[in-house]
This record gives structure tokens, C-alpha cells and sequence, in this order.
């Protein structure tokens, strides 16, 4: 009994307190970390957006064409060399279908790897914490994405495209880990940026030739099964292989593995995390 | 009062780490302002930093109950690319602030700077950087403002201004500030540090403060 009313009054002298400190405080009010984190994520996402599509007028157009570009100059040259349709699919919707998730991958993990060092000058606020702009630059880059995914395939439907997804769950689930595992991997290199300027370039050095063995403009059944091994180490291949096979009833992946990358993505996010931890005061440091 | 326990923090070079402050044990009272002094190197900025968290110790922490602003100084804070508005716009609502145009015109009127309010902090000129970040340190209720030789790169208007405004705060608000020049920091703090032999000495009192800065540095 006795213990209850002690209990209460604590509690009655808590709230007390935690009102007046709101009170007495004109703007710097007192927020829990979760507050504080919403808060800043959300002030980086206005400056993000406004940098990153306010400047360049057109910024919004071209995330839209510059893949619808880039399948129709590979499906005009298919068309010139006299072929139509890859297992029975129109050229320019199969290679849609490759290109998104490559360039869904390549363009996030970049733009996730210097996500950290673009916000360095923020650090000197101690509300800001390197990992904000990555959770910030990780919901512009989803959120670009899927809209720009949704935005091609209702617009390919309305021209005349027959677009219902055989899979529809599984073809969300390979876009969701496509971006999950795109945001491990930009997180670890993201620690490299850390060390080396020249990180982001390289990088789209490697990844340039990737570009011709992610199976974009082909699919693994076209190539003698005993080089499969030359390619099956590649997560992107398995990503175009598997959205596919999400899309098209005509299409069946002999090589698609979702085991392989869900151990990909955690070891990526695992290393990933680890690093981050490690170096977690030299990205504070200026 | 900012509680520091076991503070360490050093930066580490080709053959050791080299140590700025090493195992500080210390309750610095901030009832009143405190001037920071010490020659060229020896961690004023960095403790000043860290305090303000926007750097770390290497071990150990820093703790405190009060409202710390950021370090006001010359570089950090203000981000190039973007405007002076836009800038103030990010800090208040980093503080939880929704709806910023109060403070935007509040800050706008002290840094005074006319239509270089709305280009970007890259263009500006070191002084008119320091009306805005200080401005900027002014619109919000703090306990403890860190100052990093702010106020001296400024104009004669601006000196006064910021004068003005530092004495018009000083029943809630108290500096620790960092300066080279001995008249500033007798003006406007009471106690003082100083810092030698990877930590620093407390001083009740600015004048025995400087007398023993200068006692320890300042040989001619």
C-alpha cells in the first residue's frame, strides 16, 4: 500500500517535471531519440530532394528515360538483327525487365556508398548521426525506384503490352531484396569511401563491364550449360534471372537462387555493419 | 554542470597515437562562462568539439543534463551548397521544429546581409558566414553556447551586435568560448581553463586563468 503511494508520486513528480522541462524550453524541446532521428531524417529528405531534383530541371524526367532509352536502343538492335521476341517475349519488355534491377542496384549503391561523406559538414550537430543520410538516401533511392518501376510497366500496359506479372509476389519480393542487398553493399563501401576519394569511380569502373554478363540482353538457357558456372557467381544475373521468371509464364530459370542471395545480402549487411561500427568515429571526425 | 569521465582522445600518426587529452576526470560547474585558453594545437578546438559532440573522445565520455548548442566556429555548421535560409531552415528542424518562417526572419534580421540570405553559404565572405551560423545559435533557448572564435573575424557592427547580444543572454545562457584575445574573454567570462599536460586546469576566476596561460606559454 504504502509502496503504491511512494510509486504514484514518483511517477506524479516525473510527469511533473518532464512538463515543466517542455515548457521552460521555447524551441529545443525535449524529444526522445526516436523523435530526434525522425526529426533530423526528416530535415535531410526536404534538403535531399531539393538538391537532388530541384537543381536540374529535368532531374524527374530522366530517371524515367533514361531506362526506357536504354532497352529500346538494345531492342532496336535486336530488332535490326532480325529477332523480335526472346522466348516468346517481346525484346524491349525482356530487357525492361533486366535492365531495372541492374540499374536499380548500381545507381542505389553508389549513391548509398557517399551518402556519408556528401553530409560531413552536418556532423558538426550532434543530432545528425552518420547514419541518417544512409537511412535518408535509402528511402529517395526505394522510393525512386519503385515509382519509376510502376510508373514503366502501367505505361507499357497502356500502349498495349500484355504486363500482368505471372508471380506478382515474387516479382516485389526480388525487387525487395534487390534493394536490400544493394543497401548492405553500399553501406560496406561506404567505409571505403571513407579511406579512398576515388571509391565511387572505381566502382562504377567494375561495374561497367557487369552491364554484359547480368544476363540484360540474354538469359542463362541461351548459353551451353557447362559455362554456366562463368556467371552464376554474379548476384545481379540471378536478379534479372529471377525477375523473369516472376513476369513471364514462358520463362523458367534454371539458375535463379534465392538462397544465395539471402547469404549474399546478410553477409553484405553483416560486414557491412561491422565496419560501420568500427569506423564509427573517424566518420564523425572532419 | 558537464561531467567528463575518463576522457581520452587522441589521433593516431605513423609510429604512436598522440594523445590531445589523456584520462580527464572532471565536473566543469557551468554556472558561469568559461574562457578556453591555450596555445595553437593543444586541443582547444577538439575539447570544445566535444563538447558540443561533434566529435568524439577516442575513450571514455562526456555528459550533461543542459541544452549545449553546436560549436559556433569558423568552418563547421554551415553547408556550402546550400543557402543561408535553407541552412537554418535544416537546423530548426533538426531541433523539432515544424514550422521554421519565424526563425528564419528572426535570424535574417540579426545576420543582417540583405539578398545573400538566399545564395548559397559558398558565396559568402567569412564574416558574413559567422553573422548567420551566430545568429543562427541566438534563435534557440540554450544553457551552454560554444563559441569558437567567432565573434573576431567580424566587422565593427557585427562585434557590437554580438556583444550586445552575448551580454543580453547572460542570466540564462553561459559561453565557453575560445579566444586569442585576453580583453574578449575578460569581458565575457568569469572562470577560466586552461589546458597543458594533456588536460586541463580549472580556474575559478579569468584573471588567474590568463596569469597562468601565460606563465606557461607565452615566453619571449
Amino acid at each position: 500500500m504504502l509502496e503504491k503511494g511512494i510509486e504514484s508520486a514518483v511517477a506524479a513528480y516525473h510527469l511533473d517535471f518532464l512538463a515543466r522541462s517542455t515548457c521552460m524550453s521555447n524551441f529545443v524541446s525535449q524529444r526522445t531519440p526516436r523523435q530526434v532521428m525522425q526529426d533530423t531524417i526528416f530535415a535531410l529528405l526536404t534538403r535531399e530532394l531539393k538538391v537532388r531534383f530541384g537543381s536540374k530541371k529535368l532531374g524527374y524526367f530522366w530517371a524515367l528515360a533514361e531506362p526506357i532509352l536504354q532497352s529500346s536502343i538494345i531492342a532496336i538492335i535486336f530488332t535490326l538483327l532480325g529477332r523480335s521476341s526472346l522466348s516468346g517475349v517481346p525484346v524491349a519488355l525482356f530487357i525492361l525487365m533486366g535492365i531495372l534491377p541492374f540499374r536499380g542496384f548500381t545507381k542505389a549503391s553508389i549513391q548509398l556508398a557517399t551518402a556519408i561523406k556528401a553530409n560531413k559538414a552536418l556532423f558538426a550537430y550532434r543530432q545528425v548521426s552518420p547514419i541518417d543520410p544512409f537511412i535518408t538516401r535509402l528511402l529517395i533511392e526505394s522510393a525512386t525506384y519503385l515509382v519509376v518501376y510502376s510508373l514503366l510497366m502501367v505505361a507499357l500496359f497502356w500502349i498495349g503490352f500484355q504486363i500482368i506479372p505471372e508471380k506478382p509476389l515474387e516479382l516485389i519480393l526480388i525487387n525487395l531484396f534487390m534493394l536490400s542487398m544493394a543497401s548492405g553493399y553500399g553501406l560496406l563501401l561506404s567505409n571505403l569511401v571513407l579511406f579512398y576519394d576515388d571509391t565511387p569511380r572505381i566502382i562504377s569502373l567494375i561495374q561497367q563491364p557487369l552491364f554484359f554478363i547480368s544476363g540484360i540482353f540474354f538469359v542463362i538457357t541461351m548459353i551451353p550449360a557447362q559455362y554456366w558456372h562463368y556467371l552464376t557467381w554474379n548476384p545481379l544475373l540471378h536478379f534479372t534471372e529471377l525477375s523473369r521468371d516472376a513476369m513471364f509464364s514462358s520463362y523458367k530459370t534454371p539458375v535463379g537462387d534465392w538462397l544465395y542471395l539471402l547469404t549474399i545480402t546478410i553477409f553484405l549487411w553483416g560486414s557491412g555493419l561491422s565496419f560501420y561500427w568500427i569506423n564509427r568515429h573517424r566518420f564523425l571526425a572532419s | 554542470m558537464i561531467h567528463f569521465r575518463n576522457v581520452s582522445k587522441f589521433y593516431p600518426t605513423r609510429n604512436a597515437r598522440a594523445y590531445i587529452f589523456k584520462d580527464i576526470n572532471f565536473k566543469l560547474p557551468m554556472t558561469r562562462s568559461i574562457g578556453v585558453l591555450g596555445p595553437n594545437g593543444a586541443g582547444k578546438s577538439t575539447l570544445v568539439r566535444m563538447i558540443g559532440g561533434a566529435d568524439t573522445p577516442s575513450r571514455g565520455n562526456i555528459d550533461s543534463d543542459l541544452r549545449i548548442s553546436w560549436p559556433l566556429g569558423l568552418q563547421g555548421g554551415l553547408q556550402g551548397s546550400m543557402s543561408g535560409r535553407e541552412n537554418v531552415r535544416f537546423v530548426a528542424r533538426i531541433n523539432g521544429i515544424r514550422n521554421t518562417s519565424s526563425i528564419e526572419c528572426e535570424v535574417a534580421k540579426f545576420a543582417d546581409i540583405g539578398r545573400y540570405y538566399d545564395e548559397p553559404i559558398r558565396t559568402y565572405s567569412s564574416g558574413m558566414k559567422s553573422r548567420v551560423a551566430f545568429g543562427l545559435s541566438l534563435a534557440f533557448d540554450f544553457d551552454v553556447l560554444l563559441i569558437d572564435e567567432v565573434t573576431s573575424v567580424g566587422d565593427a557592427t557585427f562585434r557590437k551586435k554580438s556583444q550586445q547580444a552575448l551580454r543580453r543572454i547572460r542570466e540564462t545562457t553561459h559561453v565557453i568560448m575560445v579566444s586569442h584575445e585576453m580583453r574578449q574573454l575578460q569581458e565575457f567570462c568569469e572562470a577560466g581553463i586552461v589546458i597543458k599536460d594533456k588536460t586541463f586546469v580549472f580556474h575559478n576566476c579569468i584573471q588567474s586563468a590568463i596569469q597562468d596561460y601565460q606563465e606557461t606559454y607565452v615566453k619571449l
